[in-house]
């Protein structure tokens, strides 16, 4: 799988991020870094403990990592709970959450298939 | 500037994303250091070390422990937003937090996602906007003094020439400039109410040195006169004020700068007298200009201490003196105040000061007033002594194995040395650390509050505290010795705003010491205080509280060489810790108890009215069996009541009465009473007396 398929296979935008970030080794080595990123349990955690500012941090920051990778469709569901949960808990959150759980999903999978690929 | 080519720029990046951190690091870190901070908090504490060589910072505003926005205030607070850009890297759209960011100071916001390219250019552009300022800095400061040189040489030139005709020294101008801006400066520090800035006392000090300039249109021969002047001399000669100003005025072009309008005052009415007796115009207190007034005391004052053609020079105290008393015309109360005060200065600097060293120092203030910057730009050569001296300090903080802090009230904040810091297993910085859990698991709250009461109530004069307390270490309590000075703002009235200090382990040195006095205090056999330890606790007893009610109790065991004989001195020892056991069990805690020597014990206590009773009960607990000795006690007790205060006779007494009890066949106690006064003692002489000697070595026989 090229680095092309994989943002194909993630929902995310390869020429936009080649743009900013304008070079392919950079974006490699980001997107494989995704992987290790806290931010995703951290927002599980503290989802389920109902520590919801903290999870609006963590929210925020996925936001902000996809913004600046381009992974477009983790990035409008995070920030949409982001959003949702700026001022604390909103009843539209738990949904908003249980999305961003699919799209990161979806996201790591292709990501780690992409890892795979590269041996 | 050579320096800062070879050097590399130093960026702090602050943002709680790890990943953000690294792709920020990844675009800069071939051309920049680059320091990382997870939150704001360690942002702060970069900051703190090392606000001086961040060139910019690049911070998050989501961020756990402290946002962005916390960050901003505290720079500004702490001023380093002055010479540390901001560029505020955020997901944030909403226009109201990005102006708010904006008004806090950040230099540039750049949005979420980011393009390296402009990411990139913004740090360079803002770090070099920034070199370039404190370049053009000092480019202005050396413009201005140059200039400024340039116009002090011709106004130098042109009062030169009055003063040669006048034949005098060319030192007059001079000292009367240096004495006019010291005045001045006295008197603003002194009160508001003359307004008058940096640059105003500098023109007037330049103007002041035109002030006999009208003077050139005067007869020399009148100016040169050695003797009195006749009245019509002396009109001619007042003319020099308005034919100065006169001068002055007619400077059309120029007559409006500031610098002709101080000389034109100071031409006309440095003359005036503030009681309105003085001329040209006979004005009177605040009608005078205060720069005309400055320049007549200076006058006077250079005049009295110069050798002059019509007189000699005249000492600094005794010209000081001329003029306090009006000797020498009138002036402003508060002028003469300032004079008072810079009396010592003026001594020293009239006669020596190099104009130039003047200028060259009032230039600074000057560019900092232009530059409307509030503290002194730090330059090159003062940041390498800054940093050289944290190195020193760094260095010696960490020999001393001392835990040093900074305490600020606004904000409210800890700041901790790294060993300090790793010896509490706290952060460098703890925000609100009053109310911070692992704060007060170390220090506990009335310790701390006594600090903070102990640190509010001391003065700028005397601003140390010294605290000792326990404190938790890995669940161990240890001896601290914190010595802490609080600072106080240089405001009228001082402010108190925070503390440094120092804490020091003392706990191995004053477990020693406890040690030391616990053997010195105590008996080493039986664990009870010493007789000589037990008196003086008695005697202070005495004295601090002598209305109470006291006994004092002395007895032994009756036999009690017996006891040693037939099961040996270890047998016998046992037997006296174990009736110390049974003493220290029986008595409260006010209770003095003591081994007196040999088999005797004292015991002093105080009660409120059945003292039967308590004895009773101590003498029963005392008596019994110890394995196959039988322990019997032969008690004497003396009652303050009766035998009154004084240590020495209350002992006595106690003695006498067991002395009593051993004549009559022992195992009981007995208290004093006068009957007993010609009893001899039983224990070693308080008197001395060679009869109690012996009666003691005799009794002593017996039990031994």
């Amino acid at each position: 799988m090229t680095l092309q398929e994989c943002y194909a296979a993630i929902g995310g935008d390869y020429e936009e991020v080649l743009g900013r970030l304008r070079s392919e080794r950079l974006i490699q080595k980001f997107v494989l870094k995704f992987l290790n990123d806290p931010s995703y349990s951290l927002l599980v955690e503290t989802m389920a403990a109902q520590q919801y500012d903290e999870a609006f941090r963590a929210a925020h920051t996925i936001k902000g990592v996809c913004q600046n990778l381009a992974f477009t469709t983790l990035y409008q569901s995070s920030s949409a709970l982001s959003e949702a949960l700026r001022n604390g808990f909103t009843p539209e959150a738990p949904a908003l959450a249980r999305q961003v759980g699919a799209d990161y999903q979806m996201t790591a999978d292709a990501i780690r298939a992409y890892q795979e690929g590269l041996g | 500037m050579a320096n800062e080519q070879t050097r590399r720029q130093k960026i702090l990046i602050a943002d709680d994303s790890e990943m953000n951190r690294s792709i920020l690091a990844d675009m800069l870190e071939d051309e920049f250091d680059i320091v990382e901070a997870e939150n704001g908090l360690e942002a702060v504490s970069i900051l703190q070390k090392h606000a001086d060589e961040i060139s910019l910072v690049l911070l998050d505003i989501v961020m756990p422990e402290m946002d962005g926005f916390e960050v901003l205030m505290v720079m500004n607070q702490r001023q380093w937003i002055d010479d540390v850009p901001v560029i505020m890297i955020s997901a944030e759209t909403r226009s109201s937090q990005i102006e708010r960011a904006y008004k806090l100071g950040i230099t540039d916001f750049i949005s979420r996602p980011f393009d390296a390219l402009i990411v990139h250019r913004r740090v360079v552009n803002t770090i070099l906007l920034y070199a370039k300022q404190k370049k053009l800095v000092g480019l202005v400061e050396e413009q201005i003094y140059e200039k400024e040189r340039h116009s002090n040489l011709m106004i130098e030139v042109l009062s030169h020439i009055v003063e040669f005709r006048n034949g005098e020294s060319g030192m007059h101008v001079r000292n009367v400039r240096t004495l006019t801006e010291l005045l001045l400066r006295q008197l603003v520090q002194k009160n508001n109410r003359y307004q008058l800035s940096p640059m105003d006392i500098s023109i007037i000090g330049t103007a002041s040195a035109l002030h006999d300039i009208g003077k050139i249109a005067i007869d020399e021969a009148i100016l040169n006169k050695p003797g009195k002047f006749t009245d019509e001399e002396f009109a001619i000669m007042k003319t020099h004020t308005t034919i100065g100003a006169k001068m002055l005025d007619e400077m059309v072009i120029y007559r409006d700068e500031p610098l002709v309008r101080a000389a034109h005052d100071i031409c006309r009415w440095h003359h005036e007298r503030y009681d309105g007796r003085g001329y040209p115009d006979g004005l009177a207190g605040d009608a005078i200009p205060i720069s005309a007034q400055v320049v007549a005391v200076a006058d006077v004052y250079d005049a009295l201490t110069s050798e002059r053609c019509y007189k000699k020079a005249i000492p600094h105290e005794q010209a000081i003196m001329m003029i306090l008393e009006s000797k020498c015309g009138v002036f402003n109360p508060e002028l003469m105040e300032c004079l008072i005060a810079t009396a010592d200065v003026i001594q020293d600097v009239a006669h020596n000061i190099k104009p130039e060293e003047v200028s060259r120092r009032n230039i600074q203030s000057i560019t900092q007033e232009m530059l409307s910057h509030e503290e002194l730009t730090a330059s090159e050569r003062t940041l390498e002594l800054l940093e050289h001296e944290r190195m020193k300090y760094n260095f010696f903080a960490a020999l001393t194995q001392e835990i040093q802090f900074e305490y600020t009230l606004s904000p409210a904040m800890l700041t901790l040395s790294s060993w300090g810091a790793n010896r509490l297993k706290l952060g460098e910085i703890v925000m609100d650390p009053l109310h911070n859990e692992n704060v007060l698991s170390i220090l506990d709250e009335k310790n701390l509050k006594s600090m903070t009461a102990a640190l509010h109530s001391t003065s700028p004069k005397k601003p140390v505290v010294t605290h000792d307390c326990r404190v938790c270490l890995d669940g161990e309590k240890r001896w601290f010795r914190i010595i802490a000075r609080a600072t106080w703002s240089s405001e009228e009235p001082p402010r108190y705003t925070g503390c440094i200090g120092k804490a020091m382990d003392v706990h191995d040195s004053r477990m020693k010491l406890t040690a030391l006095e616990q053997l010195a205090s105590h008996d080493p056999l039986t664990g009870l205080l010493n007789h000589a330890y037990a008196r003086q606790r008695i005697t202070e007893r005495l004295a601090e509280l002598p209305n109470c009610h006291y006994a004092m109790v002395i007895f032994d065991l009756d036999h009690f060489k017996s006891a040693n004989d037939t099961y040996g001195h270890i047998f016998g020892d046992q037997v006296l810790k174990h009736v110390a056991n049974c003493l220290q069990s029986s008595i409260r805690t006010g209770d003095i108890a003591a081994r007196a020597g040999g088999d005797e014990f004292l015991l002093f206590l105080e009660y409120d009215t059945d003292l039967e009773s308590i004895i009773q009960r101590i003498f029963h607990a005392l008596c019994g069996q110890y394995e196959d000795f039988p322990i019997s006690i032969s008690m004497g007790i003396a009652r303050t009541q009766i035998v009154g205060t004084v240590y020495e006779n209350l002992f006595h007494a106690a003695d006498q009465a067991l002395y009593t009890v051993k004549r009559s066949g022992r195992g009981q106690y007995k208290f004093y009473n006068d009957t007993m006064k010609q009893m001899l003692s039983v224990i070693s002489p308080i008197d001395g007396s060679q009869e109690d000697d012996t009666h003691s070595a005799q009794e002593g026989a017996d039990y031994k």
